[in-house]
């Protein structure tokens, strides 16, 4: 699929802000706001702390994917952060998380949703991709390497 | 008059009683298909079976063949036929993955299309060199007996691909792709061949000229009503939808069905290609699945009752005389889909052992070959000695298929090693959760359908009745199964992601679910308050409601 679609460099930062799970959540919504993507800050910001309160979306290797569906977003909205020092993001491997995705979905509308987050995923796979998206120097830089 | 209907009900209840028991007996004792049990149901309680015996109640027997006529039962229940088929190629058009049909993989066309040519090939020469009767290669028998050699029932196949868990794997996905292809190309042979066949018939003799006219104008009607239904499908739905019913919207859909199907024979068409026309264009709507589900209970209904009606207009007696050409074109048959299917696959890439497998899953026949019987036949194109050859060529067809692909898969790959890159991209990986009761494992089998759906992907359940199914979107191919307890997700490593992400999404939802449970009050106390007062005399009954104390059932 064509993550370009959803990811433009505006929503994406190689420096996110906040030193706890909470913290860079509301960094990840501010950057999804600054750039005129969602209005309603509060809604988003409930159903991705209701979702982490199920399950917490901190996977393995450094990656989390916290992710909701709310009313407040008309089409799937995303985003990429990335914290070179890490932060305690209650992942399965105990590892602080680094790289940060982030997705809302409308609650009513089909569409790949699920699809965009796992061809995302998918690119992280190898460990030479993650750690060329830790240590990139900039916003455009991590664009290409996910975007191509 | 009401002898005539006293009759007709008569016969219908006969045929659901037999066609049932039958279609419920053979697939749980014998490991036949379904289709064959209605098929043998109808055989044997039709008019040259034990429905020609005389009954003192009725004073004739039950199915007594009209006289004059030129089908051995009575127009009112072909009637019921007729109406039977229509609904079932509604449901099949419904269920075609257009999508893929458009851009699917170059392997499913190829295989798709030899299975088609070749196999109409052999079928039409056979005819014409074997039966002393017919002298050319577009002779109306031929002809049709080409073109039920073309029709593929995959459902047989995808439950075998199913249980040795090889239906997302290269040979299972080219099979189902090419099953798709097949389909569609099936009907639009059986369009022109009707139409050439009215001719024919006639004429007494076919002008070349006008078959090429005829064939055009079979095509043409078959590509402008289905370019026509599904640009005007998504306005349609919308208008069905203010209805806000789905029993109307799928109601008056059937009944656009009925009446395209008309409009179809008027202009000279088989009747079964406007059903078919429609439940394509319906299918690419978001209504397609809620039609789809309100449908089985009309189709669970009917469609038993027409393959019984098929069965019972085998005439043992004038088969007596086509037996052996019976056998040797069931053979030929056979060759035609194992060459017409397994050449191309292994031009394809695939070695001699996946070949073989792809032949042998394309092999058995159901539905539409008894569709192209049929109407041969009410047609006058066939008689009844090749109608009967075109049961046996079904028979054998589907008895021989299912333990050849069962062998077929013993051993390795089916991939030829120069391909090997290929084959790596197709091995299959295998999510497998286990629930503790078959009641949970359904609810987080529709959760996953449902969010399959949710994601834009294509489900299509490949046998009525067991929990196999098929998802697709584009190039990805994802298998679910669902056997007692265990779920299964069969899909190519690069989808991987995509489903674990998926799956733990759903079990997030049960676990909802389940928590939501935990907060209900006790079901021992429930149950024990819905019981209350069930057993006390009304006067204490009343005393005990007038101090308030009544069942709470929130």
């Amino acid at each position: 699929m064509n993550l370009r679609k959803i990811l433009t460099k505006d929503v994406i930062t190689n420096d996110l802000k906040g030193d706890t799970k909470e913290e860079i959540i509301d960094s990840l919504i501010d950057l999804l706001a600054s750039a005129g993507k969602i209005s309603d800050r509060e809604s988003i910001k409930k159903c991705i702390m209701e979702r982490e309160a199920k399950m917490s979306t901190g996977m393995e290797a450094g990656i989390a994917i916290p992710h909701g569906k709310s009313d407040a977003v008309d089409e799937l909205v995303g985003c990429v952060g990335i914290k070179k020092g890490g932060v305690d993001f209650k992942a399965f491997d105990g590892q602080p998380s680094r790289i940060f995705i982030m997705t809302i979905s409308p609650v009513h509308r089909t569409g790949p949703h699920v699809q965009f987050l796992a061809e995302i995923s998918r690119l992280l796979r190898e460990p030479d991709a993650r750690q060329k998206l830790i240590s990139a120097g900039s916003d455009e830089e991590i664009f290409s390497i996910i975007c191509g | 008059m009401t002898h005539l209907m006293t009759i007709l009900v008569l016969q219908l209840a006969m045929i659901v009683f037999f066609a049932k028991i039958l279609g419920w007996f053979f697939p749980r004792y014998l490991k036949l298909p379904k289709v064959l049990g209605e098929l043998t149901a109808g055989m044997a309680i039709g008019p040259y079976a034990l429905g020609s015996i005389y009954l003192d109640i009725l004073h004739g027997p039950l199915f007594e063949i009209p006289a004059g006529g030129e089908l051995a039962i009575s127009p009112e229940l072909y009637g019921f036929a007729v109406v039977a088929s229509i609904v079932l190629l509604f449901v099949s058009g419904l269920e075609t993955d257009l999508p893929t049909f458009l851009k699917f993989s170059a392997k499913g066309s190829i295989v798709g299309l030899g299975g088609v040519i070749v196999s109409f090939v052999f079928g039409d020469l056979a005819t014409v060199l074997l039966l002393p009767s017919v002298h050319s290669f577009m002779d109306p028998a031929a002809l049709f007996l080409g073109t039920l050699c073309t029709a593929t029932s995959v459902g047989i196949t995808a439950r075998i691909l199913s249980e040795k868990r090889k239906m997302s794997s290269p040979e299972g996905v080219t099979i189902l792709a090419a099953a798709v292809l097949d389909d569609v190309l099936g009907i639009v042979l059986l369009a022109v061949i009707v139409g050439i066949s009215k001719v024919a018939s006639t004429h007494g003799h076919i002008p070349w000229a006008h078959i090429g006219w005829i064939a055009l104008k079979a095509f043409g009607f078959w590509i402008a009503s289905t370019v026509i239904g599904i640009l005007i499908a998504p306005k349609l739905t919308r208008g069905l939808k203010r209805f806000k019913s789905m029993d109307m919207i799928a109601s008056i859909s059937l009944g656009i069905a009925l009446f395209l199907s008309g409009l179809a024979e008027l202009a000279g068409l088989a009747m079964i290609i406007g059903a078919y026309v429609i439940g394509l264009a319906l299918s690419q709507t978001d209504i397609s699945h809620e039609i789809m589900k309100k449908m089985h209970g009309i189709y669970d209904f009917f469609v038993p009752i027409f393959f019984a009606v098929m069965g019972m207009m085998v005439n043992f007696e004038a088969m007596s005389s086509v037996w052996v050409f019976g056998l040797i074109f069931s053979v030929v048959a056979i060759a035609g889909k194992m060459i017409g299917c397994g050449l191309p696959a292994f031009l394809a890439g695939f070695n001699f052992r996946g070949a073989l497998r792809i032949g042998c899953g394309m092999l058995p026949r159901g539905e539409v070959t008894l569709i192209v019987a049929g109407i041969g036949l009410s047609s006058g194109a066939i008689g009844h000695d090749l109608f009967g050859v075109s049961i046996v060529t079904l028979l054998v067809a589907s008895v021989i298929a299912p333990p050849l692909l069962i062998k077929s898969f013993d051993g390795g790959s089916g991939y030829r090693k120069k391909f090997g890159g290929d084959e790596a991209a197709h091995n299959v990986q295998s999510i497998e959760l286990s629930f503790p009761t078959p009641r949970m494992s359904k609810f987080i089998l529709e959760l996953v359908l449902d969010s399959f759906r949710t994601e834009e992907f294509f489900v299509q359940q490949m046998d009525f009745g067991r929990d196999i199914y098929h998802v697709r979107k584009d190039t990805i191919t994802i298998t679910v199964t669902l056997r007692d307890n265990e779920l299964t997700i069969n899909t190519q490593p690069e989808n991987e992601h995509f489903v674990r992400l998926l799956m733990v999404e759903e079990i997030l939802v049960l676990n909802d679910f389940l928590g939501g449970l935990e907060g209900m009050k006790s079901p021992d106390m429930m149950g024990a308050e819905i019981m209350r007062g069930l057993f006390s005399s009304p006067s204490a009954k009343s005393d005990s409601d007038a101090s308030g104390d009544k069942p709470v059932t929130s």
